[in-house]
């Protein structure tokens, strides 16, 4: 049963949707404070950039964010209104580094209509009161006394209903405010108000001004010594103050977000839903304002934030598209733009529509998400993994192996990295100047491919080449010994620690040497009866300079073995199975464990539990990790030990909790690594990949990784298809070339590696793309793309015609190969039975894939099932069908094979408008609905009546804060079956905040624990500006608000574990478990995404 | 600045605009770092309640009943002065009695009633603290309770209430001004 829920983000939102810069943290210290919906981020502006100092979760979603600063205070506090009513006033206490609430409080009202433009939250200007516009017709003041303190709030009757917006105006004797309205017949005013506190009541203000641009829709509060008002409509921008009228006509346009850049309000950036960057200029004489100038600048992300930090540089926050950090150049580029993007913040949102795939094959998911929206629209592809920082790369082709060198034994860090080619040996080594360059080691051999070196006791280093074995002093850089191998028996493979060499040379001959001080000791030979593919003699004993253990692994019978050192007698011998070579042997440790890992050249690996005394080899385990062979290297990262695998997935393998565990790496094929720690670099990795030589650190732990397809249109549905490696995407495209705006709707073909566009098939004029599945029907083996449509005019409220159209891939081609006409809009298409179901407006509607007589096919109506307002969702199992539907929540429909009809079953009664639904088992579906809330109800099969039998019971509700677009199964995590987090089936949404969550089920002794932990943590850790966890994650609707129940918030529980320790050990006293096992059960659902 | 009210056709017209960007010294490097650090997630394990008298509610009364009182008010001038302030408590108590939402006025109403419990005077309603803001009728009925004569000005009325209250020891010191 999956009642028992785990929500927990694995990307956090990035939809920027408010900003503001101020003295935050401090009166000197000037910050940019950016709103990501239910999260704000605190930067600092230094002279080097933006610095990020904060990121600091809040129980609310943000309305509005403004920071202000009362009389006496030196520094500004913040002020956040949230959706729910709540609000808070924020200040920074440098001494603790914490955020204090100075003030909060609950401003909704008993009755009231809701806004429709959504909540204005203002504060004056000379800080004597904050206005909020929640409620239509109401005007909520909440007062400052003389000390900054805030009084208690009160209302006040706007006489305009339909308000676009509200500022206060500067230098007024009275806060007063302007309101932009609409009149009901939809004439735009402006009309002033002087608030007086002391009748609780509006007085007229000093002016008015009437029948503005139809699009007027902003308005920007001009501070002294100007004042006034900027009114921005959408074709022309006025000035308006009670002595002067100004106005400009504009290039239609609907700004949506302005930055004031001068503190006087001499000029202001003003970016609109193109994504155009305009600076709008207060022309004056003095004080006097003469007019008003507008100049195209350039093209960013379509704004819904602007911030001017300092010295030309400004943030742009952006809904629809990456945010931005831009500077404002004073000369324009080629283009004629004077934008320069400096840097591009990822932003996911809207997450319209996504699929998981695993275009690896690795058992691990990728998302791959239809992002942004407008020109801004891209595909994201999400995957889990670690990353490696970039310190510096250089071009090589070539390289055939790397490793590095110390100039002393008891170095603490490399000096040189030999990188090997196929027929020369360069040495690399760190000058003066931490700069990477050419150098010689004299006694090393240059001309020949290097097979292996390594540092040797004694101030010495190892050479191995095909011929010989070449000892040389790491002081002198001179040789001091050399080992020729015999004539005929050229070296294969070798491998070397401090003081041992082990080598292979063809037919089958195993050398076994010793290092001394000058000289190199041949001590054993052994004759196998293959030959050798890999060689290891890493030590993972007590001496970390000699290994007791050796492990070759063989040609022709496919085998490893285990040989003891330094007599070489056999003592295990593996056979791997399959006719997959070994290509790369490890011996290693992880906590104490020793391991072998055996690497395939398939891209497989094994891993075995090695017995150091017996060298037996149990507990075999195989994992896939590529498709090209393997190369196993250690490494050390923070005094722990980690494997790097190094093939076309790079991954790397460590070990928690004493089980492996295995992170890709965020990097395209990757031929060779070898560690590199070098003063300048430490704890370095260098890093050979497409023909690029890297030096990079790798981050200690693994997290998202997003790799952006700019589109240049918006995408809106996605799925992939296994057997053409294909997506198929539905999106549109934004014309605004010409004076009227058009769309064009296409379905494109993508290729799944390079995401080019391979083929395109656009639709009818007014159609859009609604749904899209890969799917195939029964008696009929080929995998088909099936799209749904809609003819949208204008005219009709509800499209009255739409069209199935079935695809096949051909010779990467998309063919049109049976198309049906619908009586509406396909919503929602599912594989069914070797069938298709469609949901059509009201309608549930199931095709059969018919053969007609000459040979073509096509679809033809089985039955369907009315009864809906429509049915935008719907979800299949077995028979079952779950409908999501517009406004009456979620239906259970079924399938009846003998009558061939569907019927309903069962179906919730409560009204909740859905935007997402899933099936999370036989017996209880997941809904999201549009007040940001997830609910899970439950088929009730036993009931007693038929009445009970056809209700869906609630069991599970919770505040999400987000709203939900799509639902898939699938994980974002590799799911080895023997990890405990394995066995927990998952699901992942996306928001349009640009969220990725994961929903857990988990088992119900697991829920009662966590629940308890998360009562517990709720006590330690309070919500920012005091607002409550209990109150943000309980259900939340016009009609009614229930406590969360059956739903947990794996972010607050996730949070344990960055609590301190004494903080950790409260939480252990009161639930009577150990600090360790509370830190391994959380750790454990933190590897759910 | 000829003050024309077109935007500018000169391609190259926003530079001269763009001169002068206020610059306080911040992001004057000539390399833009991008990676300055990561971002820490806060954790709040302090007490995040605000000071005692900083959590702020909306003011319940009526917005008409409110501007009635405050012009009674003004109207009454000096004389009522006591009445200013408690008497749109006052307000906001009768509404609360009707509303079952929660705020501070239903509060107080409980804990006085409770209080009135506790006094054992169940069958008498209790004296309002302030009478000055009470209609002549309802101190005739609180008079008429306490088997007491009805007759005579406002004032009067107020003056037998408060020494009944006061001689049967009711009375809070608030109610007498």
């Amino acid at each position: 049963m999956s009642t028992y829920n785990y929500v927990v983000t694995a990307h956090k939102p990035t939809n920027v949707t408010h900003s503001c810069v101020g003295n935050f943290t401090g009166p000197q210290e000037l910050n940019l404070i950016i709103a990501k919906c239910t999260r704000i981020e605190i930067h600092l502006l230094t002279p080097q950039g933006l610095q990020p100092m904060l990121d600091v979760p809040i129980y609310g979603r943000i309305a509005t964010l403004e920071l202000f600063r009362p009389h006496g205070e030196t520094q500004d506090l913040l002020f956040i209104a949230t959706e729910r009513y709540k609000f808070c006033v924020l200040q920074w206490d440098a001494d603790t580094n914490e955020v204090i609430t100075r003030a909060m409080g609950d401003v909704s009202d008993r009755i009231g209509r809701p806004t429709d433009n959504g909540q204005i939250g203002i504060i004056d200007p000379d800080c004597r009161l904050i206005g909020l516009h929640l409620y239509d017709g109401l005007f909520k003041v909440i007062p400052f006394d003389n000390k900054g303190q805030l009084k208690e709030a009160f209302n006040i009757r706007l006489e305009e209903l339909q308000v676009l917006d509200i500022k206060f105006l500067y230098g007024c004797p009275k806060p007063t405010i302007v309101v932009l309205y609409q009149d009901n017949k939809d004439a735009r005013h402006v009309k002033t108000y002087e608030v007086s506190l002391k009748d609780k009541d509006f007085v007229e203000g000093p002016w008015s001004q009437n029948n503005l641009d139809n699009g007027a829709d902003l308005l920007i509060p001009v501070p002294p010594p100007f004042c006034g008002v900027l009114i921005i409509g959408e074709e022309t921008i006025v000035y308006c103050s009670a002595s002067a009228f100004k106005a400009i006509p504009i290039r239609p346009s609907i700004t949506r977000a302005y930055g004031r850049v001068d503190a006087d309000g001499s000029r202001y950036l003003l970016g609109d839903h193109s994504g155009l960057l305009h600076l709008l200029v207060i022309a004056h004489e003095k004080e006097k304002v003469t007019g008003l100038k507008i100049e195209l600048l350039g093209e960013t992300s379509i704004a819904s934030t602007i911030s001017y930090l300092d010295n030309a540089f400004v943030y742009v926050g952006s809904s629809y598209g990456d945010s931005q950090l831009i500077k404002l150049n004073l000369q324009p580029d080629a283009k004629g733009s004077y934008v320069e993007v400096l840097e591009r913040y990822v932003n996911l949102g809207p997450i319209v529509d996504f699929c998981v795939v695993d275009l690896e094959r690795q058992g691990q998911g990728q998302v791959v998400t239809c992002s942004g929206a407008f020109k801004d629209g891209s595909l994201r592809i999400v995957r889990n993994g670690i990353g490696i920082n970039e310190q510096a790369s250089v071009e090589l082709q070539g390289i055939k192996g790397m490793w590095s060198l110390r100039s002393a034994t008891d170095d603490l860090y490399d000096t040189f990295l030999v990188v090997s080619f196929i027929s020369e040996t360069r040495i690399l080594a760190m000058n003066l100047e931490d700069e990477l360059e050419e150098t010689e080691i004299e006694g090393f051999c240059s001309q020949v491919q290097t097979l292996f070196c390594h540092d040797a006791v004694h101030n010495q280093l190892v050479q191995v080449t095909s011929s010989s074995v070449r000892l040389v002093s790491s002081t002198s850089r001179e040789l001091r010994h050399e080992w020729h191998a015999p004539a005929d028996y050229s070296i294969n493979v070798a491998t070397a620690n401090a003081t041992q060499v082990l080598l292979a040379t063809r037919g089958g001959h195993l050398v076994y040497l010793e290092i001394g001080d000058g000289v190199l000791v041949e001590k054993k030979h052994a004759q196998l009866k293959y030959d050798i593919s890999c060689l290891d003699i890493n030590p993972i004993g007590e001496n970390p300079n000699f290994s007791n253990l050796a492990a070759v692994g063989m040609w022709t019978d496919i085998s490893v073995r285990i040989f003891s050192l330094p007599d070489l007698n056999l003592i295990t011998e593996e056979h791997l199975g399959g006719e997959i070579i070994p290509r790369s042997v490890l011996l290693c440790a992880f906590e104490g464990i020793p391991y072998l890992l055996c690497a395939l050249g398939d891209g497989h690996l094994l891993n075995f539990l090695l017995n150091t005394t017996t060298g037996g080899l149990t507990d075999r385990k195989k994992v896939s990790l590529g498709t090209q062979p393997i190369t196993l290297r250690t490494f050390s990262s923070k005094n722990t030990t980690h494997v790097f695998a190094a093939s076309d997935r790079p991954t790397v393998i460590y070990s928690s909790n004493k089980k492996l565990l295995y992170s890709n790496v965020n990097l395209k094929e990757v031929s060779h690594m070898c560690p590199f720690n070098s003063a300048a670099f430490p704890d370095s990795l260098a890093i050979a990949k497409e023909g690029e030589l890297t030096i990079g650190t790798i981050d200690d732990i693994q997290k998202l990784h997003i790799r952006s397809i700019p589109l240049g249109e918006h995408a809106r549905r996605i799925c992939h298809q296994e057997q053409s490696r294909t997506f198929a995407i539905c999106s549109l495209k934004y014309n605004q070339s010409s004076t009227e705006d058009s769309e064009m709707h296409f379905i494109r073909l993508l290729d799944d590696q390079t995401f080019d566009f391979i083929s395109t098939y656009s639709l009818d004029q007014f159609e859009y793309g609604c749904s899209i599945l890969n799917c195939s029907f029964s008696d009929d083996s080929n995998a088909y793309y099936c799209v749904g449509t809609a003819y949208v005019m204008p005219e009709e409220n509800e499209p009255t015609k739409g069209r199935i159209l079935v695809f096949m891939v051909e010779d990467g081609k998309l063919q049109l190969v049976a198309e049906k006409e619908t009586k509406g809009a396909v919503y929602s298409l599912n594989a069914f039975n070797g069938k298709l179901l469609a949901a059509i407006n009201q309608k549930i509607q199931l095709y059969k894939w018919m053969l007609r007589d000459d040979g073509t096919r096509e679809l033809q109506s089985e039955c369907g099932h009315h009864g809906h307002i429509l049915a935008l969702y719907v979800q299949t199992r077995g028979d079952f069908i779950v409908v999501g539907d517009l406004m009456k929540s979620i239906s259970l429909l079924i399938y009846k094979h003998e009558e061939g009809a569907i019927e309903e079953r069962a179906r919730d009664y409560n009204a909740n408008w859905m935007s997402a639904v899933e099936i999370l088992d036989d017996d209880i579906y997941l809904g999201a609905e549009n007040n940001y809330n997830l609910f899970t109800v439950r088929k009730n099969s036993e009931g007693a009546t038929d009445e009970e039998r056809g209700r869906l019971e609630v069991v599970g509700e919770y505040h999400l804060g987000e709203f939900v677009n799509r639902f898939r199964h699938g994980s974002l995590v590799m799911r080895l079956p023997d990890s405990d987090v394995g066995q927990i089936p998952t699901i992942i949404f996306g928001t349009v905040n640009g969220v990725i969550g994961v929903i857990a089920s988990l088992p119900q002794d697991q829920y009662v624990f966590m629940e308890k932990l998360q009562t517990n943590l709720r006590k330690v850790i309070k919500g920012v500006g005091g607002l409550s966890h209990e109150q943000w994650r309980s259900f939340y609707s016009e009609k009614k608000t229930v406590d969360s129940r059956n739903f947990l918030d794996g972010d607050l529980i996730e949070s344990f574990l960055d609590l301190g320790r004494t903080r950790m050990e409260e939480i252990s006293k009161t639930m009577n478990v150990s600090v360790e096992e509370l830190m391994k059960r959380v750790e454990e659902l933190t590897r759910l995404h | 600045m000829d003050g024309s009210a077109t935007p500018s056709k000169n391609p190259n017209g926003a530079s001269k605009f763009l001169l002068d960007l206020p610059s306080k010294g911040l992001f004057s490097s000539s390399v833009i770092s991008s990676n300055l650090g990561g971002m820490r997630v806060y954790v709040t394990d302090h007490d995040t309640s605000p000071p005692e008298n900083q959590v702020i509610k909306t003011d319940q009364v009526n917005i008409l009943i409110r501007s009635l009182l405050l012009k009674q008010q003004q109207k009454g001038g000096p004389t009522s002065k006591g009445a200013k302030g408690v008497g749109t408590n006052e307000g906001s108590r009768k509404r609360a009695a009707e509303r079952a939402a929660d705020g501070r006025a239903p509060a107080k109403r409980a804990a006085s009633t409770s209080q009135n419990g506790s006094r054992k005077e169940g069958s008498k309603s209790q004296i309002p603290e302030n009478l000055q803001s009470l209609t002549v009728e309802r101190l005739r009925a609180l008079l008429k309770e306490r088997g007491l004569s009805v007759k005579g000005k406002k004032d009067e009325l107020i003056g037998r209430l408060r020494a009944a209250a006061t001689t049967t020891g009711l009375a809070t010191s608030s109610a007498v001004q």
